[in-house]
């Protein structure tokens, strides 16, 4: 097919026009085959999985830090439950306490409604015949006297569930009933006689409720908590550090030295190095562990020189922030070691051979040809690297757990710690998603001021064919 | 390199910030065949007692070949599906003009920022939404998306070292763009191409808190948790059996690392400006 | 006519139409699944019990004349965090298990989310085994004068002494059997505790930091010491902040630490080690539970518990409060399932399992107490030397923690503000401040500060 195109085409070099007039159509495909669509096309899939789990998330966890979810709200869905905490808040917090001894009954009453119901329901005549005779017009102001009430017949029910269906059939009270609307709660409420003004209707709904509601107090809560600034505090000395000390410093040291180095030695440094990031984080703090507990190597190292055997890692905060930053440095090391390396492994060699024959020494060397050239790289890795540390958890996770005593805890842990993982298993999703929001809104901020800072145009330059 | 410079002082001091590194994975290696009476470095004894793991299923736990299988099954359809999506996505943005084009590779850039961990709430929502819960297939949707905007990236670095000479022949000679990617510019990206995979591959091999959180069931149970429910176990402390799992289950890490290292040391090189 | 929750009252009526002059449904196959938190390898009749239960429910049903087939599927965490992660999320996308057994204190939230229903609706609670349970056990299982759950344990948590330590710095064997009485009578109270501990180390019977050992991660345990110190932690339905208990509370760990009988990083170290060596006779003065009877016998190599080990409820502080001790009970769960039916047998199963020859296989197995007063004179359950004393000494004294929809929460913040005292990040005033500003931000209303 493209021969034919290229055949017509040189067949009549001149008139382009005519030749591109009378090539044969474009089949649907090649057509697609085309810039526009293609592209759109291209990146179609990468677009559904960033809409579906990036971007979609984000708005969620935007909505829902504006909510006080938890596992007492659940996640989705609610309903209107009266029950002793709710009616005492009906009196606490609106004032309404008469409204809410009123509604606060519990009511079984054998009436011609319930008998009617029953019968329906298909209960035995003789059972309701007796209940009727026995107990017509009774009231029991509890459950279990009215099923005792029930069980005592002598054409009782035959089985549990059916003593408890029929026990329903008279429950006259709306008391510790799920009701799935509040069209279903204001019309129970009615239905026992009591009549509510459109305050007390709102203020019933408001404190029967047991869904989660839209509330800004999470941001309060966020704002007033001294824990908050400490959380903030750990994460920037540990973002700051870790970079500076390993991600960008240390990565610039192994970079330099090992381009010193033989190819032997300065490939065996460069592969030892890239061990941390490619090993699977659990094994790799386990190896720490066995590193720093009180029964790892440096205790028993130390064993003989008369140490106490000691938990390294968990000692104090000091000790704790050591082996965290030395943890996630050594893996955040090899990613600035490996880009900074290939960007020195373009300087020109004779630049190199030049400035020795001027007798330059290796810290001149350095100074002046290597650090000039790796400016943008050394820009590039503080910016990506800034927000892989900004929102990684999982080594300190596995490490400390945010010890001793909070005190390694940063702003993502404690995301992870209040949302989804505490030992009590309260489980505030609303306050996690607020705070993970916070992270959200800085990371984005940062990352836009970075792309400015990279002259964002030359990475964008527009393709060459066009 | 340079000739006239001593070499040895660097590789000394480099050597004994190495040491760490180099103990930690030694005894690894060591303590997962051997015993050592409490409180001593040096072993006394060979045994693979360690390693009955691997016929003796843990009370309580999956078989670990169930959970070798899930893992297994988890990095290497997130590693296929990163790699297609990628090398399309990567293309378009290298090469391709199209509207918002721009818009596109800014949006991957910040994406980065995007503590995805701390959207869990949110993603599980939309996963039992989907009905994924607790499956693997789930968390690969999850894992794949994550790894994204780094493949993409990558892609489009080494797309952009493509001589753009090999592509306008190709239109010259009346192919449709789409055929000049797959047919003339993907076997240039190989290298890419092979680096991303194995990438991919291990990232996916080494997740953790992805599977913990939305695949807790032991049916679909990964190593990493698999052997982090073992660690934080404190009924059975055995420090050399944790070892043991953990090198089982790095086995396949170390492969690639020693025949790839070279490909994944130079990822990085096809994405660099300046 | 009445609105109600229309699909219980659907299922019920339907199901008693079905049943009448039946049983159960006939010839059917259930799945039950149950999971269980905390639960290490003595603990595992928690799910087996369901499995008996199961035997015997399809015997019961054969005799009646129908074909019942259960199958049991099990699944035991051995800690707490990962599970009520699992539960929370599982129940929302629609996979909770169909029996769940946790800490009772999880029934507040969890009802009032709807995630479990009450067994309330599927069991009769004057018919056996539930009319012989303990009626205290039954209303830590209760919320909103409902029951929600059947107890599955009950334990306490006593104070532990090493013998030997104790007479090495002065105690006679008379009197190192009377500390009971002491404690509970007020002679015995915490300053005296950190008195000995000191006076224990000082004599080198034990190394720093091991004269007072306490309990190395979050647990209901470190509310003992609030109530020790007067503290309350509900009144009247709303939880409760005593400021003045909580400071001493708090205090208390510390001046340990400053003394020097306990470790300032003790918190966090492996429950291994920890057993290991309370067990042994490495620390002076201990506090745990009475399972911890079963993993010292067992697991850690004492072979001599009464010889070596005294215990006792935990001391009062002084003037200020009273000795006291806190069950756990864990408590099987119902939760909210699509399938009535499978619900409705779960709740006999859980019934059955409840009987006293079937728990006082958990009970003996975990060293657990036993929860009905039948279970008392089971041969099993009185046999065990065990049982007989740590009920008689200490379970008639044992409150719970209430079941309250922001307790969790509350607890979070109490044992965060403890953790930052006792590491001495915060000092006591600062933590209880934080405390204070916390749970008003966060609890509002629903907490009486005091």
């Amino acid at each position: 097919m493209a021969k034919e195109i290229t055949d017509t085409a040189r067949a009549t070099p001149t008139a382009t026009l005519s030749a591109r007039d009378m090539a044969p159509k474009l089949t649907k495909l090649q057509k697609i085959g085309n810039s526009k669509y293609l592209g759109l096309i291209l990146l179609a899939p990468a677009g559904v999985f960033v809409l579906l789990f990036f971007f979609i998330p984000v708005l969620l966890t935007g909505v829902f830090g504006f909510t006080n979810m938890s596992t007492a709200t659940g996640i989705t869905g609610g309903s209107y439950l009266a029950n002793q905490s709710s009616m005492q808040a009906l009196g606490d917090r609106h004032g309404f306490g008469e409204l809410a001894d009123q509604i606060n009954q519990i009511a079984y009453t054998i009436d011609d409604v319930g008998l009617e119901a029953a019968a329906q329901d298909g209960v035995d005549a003789d059972t309701l015949k007796e209940l009727n005779t026995k107990f017509a017009g009774t009231s029991f102001d509890n459950r279990r006297d009215m099923e005792r009430a029930i069980k005592n017949l002598d054409a009782r029910p035959p089985n549990t569930r059916a003593v408890k269906a029929l026990a329903k059939h008279f429950e006259r009270s709306i008391i510790n009933i799920r009701f799935e609307s509040r069209q279903e709660l204001l019309a129970a409420i009615n239905e026992i006689g009591v009549t509510l003004t459109p305050d007390q209707q709102a203020a019933v709904i408001e404190v029967t409720y047991t869904g989660w509601v839209f509330s800004t107090d999470n941001f309060k809560r966020m704002i007033s908590l001294p824990d908050t600034k400490k959380t903030l505090i750990n994460t920037l000395f540990y973002v700051f550090t870790t970079l500076i000390l390993f991600n960008v410093g240390f990565a610039l040291v192994l970079a330099i030295s090992t381009h010193y180095m033989d190819a032997g030695p300065s490939g065996f440094f460069r592969s030892v190095w890239l061990l941390p990031r490619i090993t699977p984080p659990v094994l790799y703090v386990l190896m720490w562990k066995w590193l720093a507990w009180d029964t790892g190597f440096i205790s028993a190292i130390l064993g003989p020189f008369g140490v106490e055997p000691k938990n390294w890692l968990l000692d104090s905060p000091a000790n704790a922030w050591t082996f965290i930053i030395l943890i996630n440095g050594m893996v955040g090391a090899s990613m600035g070691m490996l880009i900074f390396s290939s960007a020195i492994k373009a300087i020109p060699k004779p630049l190199f051979y030049a400035s020795e024959v001027d007798g330059a020494t290796r810290a001149q060397q350095i100074r002046h040809i290597i650090l000039p050239q790796l400016r943008f790289p050394i820009l590039f890795i503080t910016s990506y690297q800034t927000l892989s540390l900004m929102t990684s958890f999982e080594y300190i996770l596995l490490a400390t757990e945010g010890g001793p005593g909070g005190s390694t805890e940063v702003w993502a842990l404690s995301t992870y710690f209040k949302a989804l993982n505490n030992y009590a298993g309260a489980l505030e999703y609303g306050y996690g998603a607020a705070l993970a929001l916070v992270l959200v809104i800085v990371g984005v901020v940062l990352s836009i001021l970075y792309l400015k800072l990279f002259d964002f145009k030359t990475l964008t330059a527009p393709p060459k064919i066009e | 390199m340079t000739g006239n410079y001593r070499k040895w002082p660097i590789i000394l001091a480099l050597g004994i910030l190495t040491a760490p590194i180099i103990l930690m994975y030694f005894y690894l290696f060591l303590d997962t065949v051997t015993n050592a009476p409490p409180g001593s470095l040096v072993p006394d004894e060979f045994t693979t007692e360690h390693w009955r793991f691997l016929w003796q299923t843990i009370p309580g736990r999956p078989s670990i070949w169930l959970a070798t299988w899930n893992t297994l099954l988890f990095a290497s359809i997130t590693t296929l599906i990163v790699l297609v999506v990628s090398s399309a996505a990567g293309y378009a943005l290298s090469r391709l003009n199209m509207p918002f084009r721009a818009f596109f590779l800014g949006g991957v850039m910040v994406l980065h920022a995007f503590p995805t961990v701390t959207l869990l709430i949110a993603i599980f929502l939309i996963l039992q939404m989907l009905g994924l819960y607790n499956t693997l297939f789930g968390v690969i949707m999850v894992k794949a998306s994550l790894e994204l905007p780094f493949g993409i990236w990558i892609m489009k670095g080494f797309y952009d070292t493509v001589p753009w000479e090999i592509e306008m022949a190709g239109i010259q000679d009346g192919a449709t763009r789409f055929q000049v990617w797959t047919k003339l510019v993907l076997p240039n990206v190989k290298p890419a191409i092979l680096a991303l995979g194995i990438f991919s591959f291990l990232a996916g091999w080494s997740e953790f808190i992805l599977p913990l959180v939305l695949a807790p069931d032991n049916k679909v149970q990964v190593l990493s948790v698999y052997l982090a429910a073992l660690i934080a176990d404190d009924n059975n402390f055995d420090m050399a059996l944790f070892k043991s799992v953990g090198v089982f289950y790095v086995i396949p890490v170390i492969i690639l690392f020693v025949f790839f290292q070279n490909r994944l040391m130079n990822i990085y090189s096809g994405g660099t400006k300046g | 006519m009445n609105m109600r929750y229309p699909s219980t009252l659907a299922a019920l009526a339907t199901t008693a139409m079905i049943s009448i002059g039946a049983g159960t449904a006939a010839a059917e196959d259930y799945t039950i699944s149950v999971w269980s938190g905390g639960t290490g390898p003595n603990d595992t009749y928690r799910i087996d019990a369901i499995k008996i239960a199961a035997g015997l429910l399809e015997e019961e049903a054969s005799v009646r004349g129908e074909e019942l087939n259960i199958t049991i599927e099990g699944k035991a965490f051995d800690g707490w965090e990962e599970f009520k992660q699992a539960i929370t999320l599982g129940a929302e996308a629609g996979n909770a298990p169909h029996v769940v057994v946790s800490g009772h204190e999880d029934i507040a939230a969890w009802a009032q989310s709807g995630l479990i229903v009450p067994i309330e609706d599927y069991v009769d609670l004057e018919s056996w085994p539930i009319n012989n349970i303990y009626d205290n056990l039954l209303e830590f299982a209760s919320f909103e004068g409902t029951l929600f759950g059947l107890p599955q344990d009950a334990e306490s948590r006593p104070f532990f002494f090493w013998r030997d330590h104790m007479s090495g710095i002065g105690y006679s064997d008379a009197q190192i059997d009377a500390l009971p009485d002491d404690i509970q009578s007020g002679a015995y109270s915490l300053s005296n505790v950190l008195e000995d501990a000191k006076k224990i180390q000082d004599a080198g019977l034990v190394e720093a930091g091991y004269g007072f050992y306490p309990r190395a991660s979050n647990g209901p345990d470190y509310w003992q010491f609030y109530l020790s110190f007067g503290g309350v932690m509900e009144d009247g339905g709303k939880l409760v902040f005593d400021k003045a208990a909580m400071t001493k509370f708090y205090q208390f760990f510390v001046d340990a630490v400053e003394l020097g009988v306990t470790k300032k990083n003790h918190l966090g170290m492996s429950w291994d080690q920890w057993y290991g060596e309370v067990a042994n006779g490495k620390a002076g003065m201990w506090h745990g539970g009475t399972w911890h009877y079963k993993r010292y016998t067992t697991s850690e190599g004492n072979d001599d518990f009464f010889g070596t080990i005294q215990f006792g409820l935990i001391p009062g502080g002084g003037s200020d409060g009273a000795a006291n001790t806190i069950t756990h009970p864990l408590v099987y769960l119902l939760t909210q399932q699509e399938d009535d039916d499978a619900t409705a047998i779960a709740a006999e199963l859980v019934k059955i399992a409840s009987g006293p020859r079937i728990n006082a296989l958990h009970a003996i197995k975990s060293a657990h107490l036993g929860i009905s007063k039948a279970e008392e004179s089971v041969d099993l359950y009185s046999g065990d030397r065990w049982a007989r004393v740590a009920t008689e000494r200490l379970l008639g004294h044992a409150s719970a923690m209430p079941n309250n929809v922001n307790f969790g929460q509350y607890w979070e913040i109490m044992f965060g503000g403890l953790e930052a005292s006792w590491t001495g990040q915060k000092s006591v005033a600062d933590a209880i401040a934080d405390v204070e500003t916390e749970l008003a931000t966060t609890l509002g209303d629903r907490i009486i500060m005091r």
